[in-house]
């Protein structure tokens, strides 16, 4: 069994995925790449070895149960323990403005699966390992979730359904020694581009209300929020989401 | 909208599943009944979502219905004893958590089309207390999506005077032991037909006509945010 904390993201073959992959590499962790997307997952395991971790790739369907299953246990089989897993795979329609009553349902499967059943596949796949070395789960959430959006009202409902889960989660495992969290960021990433690009005035309206003027970057502003609540260093700290957001949503 | 051809309706329209409890709540709400599809909740949950197909039928049709200015929301499904997420398998995951996120997004949908301009749309959301959710992780989750929803709906209808909001109750969401304090009311969890149906014409009336996007905890002190 290596002596390295373990830890598995899913979707980490870009965007925030990418960044907490680099964040958690300079603490020298073994950092599972779980996507869908080969070459660009195994770039970013290289970038995990460059940066002083261990990098390794694993293809993997979030949506998929059996999938993410076969993935825990390849890791767990290759390194003998998982001390933290990250839901941060979403749909490719997360960005895409909707009118609320004419979203098909074959929309809402999409949506669904990736960040709800999703959620509902890791915890049951990681519970185990979690428990054998009092783990954490970090669930990537978002500030819609908290504040509905007009034109993203799935993605909204999803990721508002990811921190009701991880309520009850962080109270069905506590005794177990496990803790679960979420992190609600706002990042520079791919998404975000094109969700501008298809919003031009979103830019303005997420800018003009963000005390810190900018978008985070995922690997220093996001990847070490979610490497802290992967650490013994929170480990008095579940059921809650702490938002990287720049202090746009103000919940407090 | 389509529907402002027609004559507005004069009474409160509440949207709901057929079950005899949300029936009651109608009827204490003064309310014209629209039931969800039961074909809906009679089909096989399946990870093709089979189900959504009667659902997404009966939404193409709800813009021939006449507006309102109050419309009421329950789209509550079966219910199911309190387990663990690592102890329920995928078919009930599908009916306690994706049947319920499809049917009160249809729901809603339909609510909006049926709403007139300067109307009011009110949620009505079954929602495990913070303290006691355990054992309610899927319903919980569809709780927390539904104020998103009524939240999204709020920004996307405010444009025409629309308000949306919701009342949350832990009707059937309670453990057999809370975890202590107890409510802070003795009355605790309240009454469909009383407490909920009290908060629902609040929101539903001129009164609050500056409320939207608000989510009111039913549960006699039980929740605090």
């Amino acid at each position: 069994m290596t002596e390295r904390h373990v830890v598995l993201i899913t979707g980490a073959s870009g965007g925030i995925g990418q960044g907490i992959a680099r964040s958690c590499a300079s603490a020298g962790w073994t950092v599972w790449i779980a996507a869908r997307r080969e070459a660009e997952g195994k770039a970013v395991a290289a970038e995990v070895d460059s940066l002083g971790g261990r990098g390794r790739f694993i293809a993997c369907e979030a949506s998929n149960p059996e999938s993410v299953e076969a993935a825990i246990q390849v890791a767990v089989a290759t390194d003998g323990r998982l001390d933290g897993a990250v839901l941060n795979a979403t749909s490719d329609l997360s960005p895409r403005p909707v009118v609320f009553e004419d979203v098909p349902i074959a929309d809402l499967v999409e949506h669904f699966g990736v960040s709800v059943r999703g959620l509902f596949a890791l915890a049951q796949s990681v519970h185990p390992h979690l428990r054998a070395t009092k783990g954490s789960l970090v669930v990537l959430t978002s500030e819609a979730g908290f504040e509905g959006k007009a034109r993203l009202s799935p993605y909204a409902g999803v990721k508002a359904a990811q921190r009701g889960m991880v309520r009850s989660l962080a109270r069905e495992w506590g005794s177990n020694g496990i803790r679960v969290n979420c992190v609600a960021p706002l990042a520079a990433t791919p998404a975000m581009a094109r969700a501008f690009e298809m919003d031009p005035a979103m830019a303005d309206r997420l800018l003009g209300r963000n005390p810190l003027g900018r978008l985070g970057d995922a690997e220093t502003d996001i990847g070490p929020v979610v490497r802290f609540l992967l650490s013994p260093d929170s480990r008095y700290l579940t059921g809650n989401t702490l938002m990287a957001d720049g202090g746009s949503c103000p919940i407090a | 909208m389509e529907t402002t051809a027609l004559p507005l309706s004069a009474s409160t329209v509440m949207i709901a599943t057929d079950l005899p409890a949300l029936s009651r709540l109608a009827a204490s709400l003064d309310a014209t009944f629209v039931a969800l599809p039961p074909a809906a909740f009679a089909t096989p949950i399946d990870n093709d979502w089979s189900f959504g197909s009667a659902l997404e039928t009966w939404r193409a049709d709800a813009g021939l219905a006449a507006p309102s200015t109050r419309v009421v929301v329950a789209a509550w499904t079966p219910q199911h004893a309190a387990g663990r997420l690592i102890d329920i398998d995928a078919a009930t995951f599908a009916a306690r958590a994706e049947l319920p996120f499809v049917a009160w997004f249809v729901a809603l949908g339909n609510a909006v089309r049926r709403c007139a301009d300067d109307g009011a749309i009110v949620a009505i959301i079954e929602r495990p207390s913070p303290l006691d959710c355990a054992g309610w992780a899927p319903e919980g989750g569809v709780a927390d999506a539904v104020e998103a929803f009524v939240r999204s709906l709020s920004r996307a209808e405010g444009h025409r005077g629309v308000r949306v909001n919701a009342v949350t109750t832990p009707h059937r969401l309670i453990p057999d032991a809370l975890v202590a304090p107890s409510p802070p009311l003795a009355n605790y969890p309240g009454t469909l037909e009383l407490e909920v149906a009290s908060a629902v014409s609040a929101l539903l009336g001129p009164a609050v006509g500056g409320v939207t996007g608000t989510v009111v905890h039913v549960d006699c002190g039980r929740s605090w945010r």
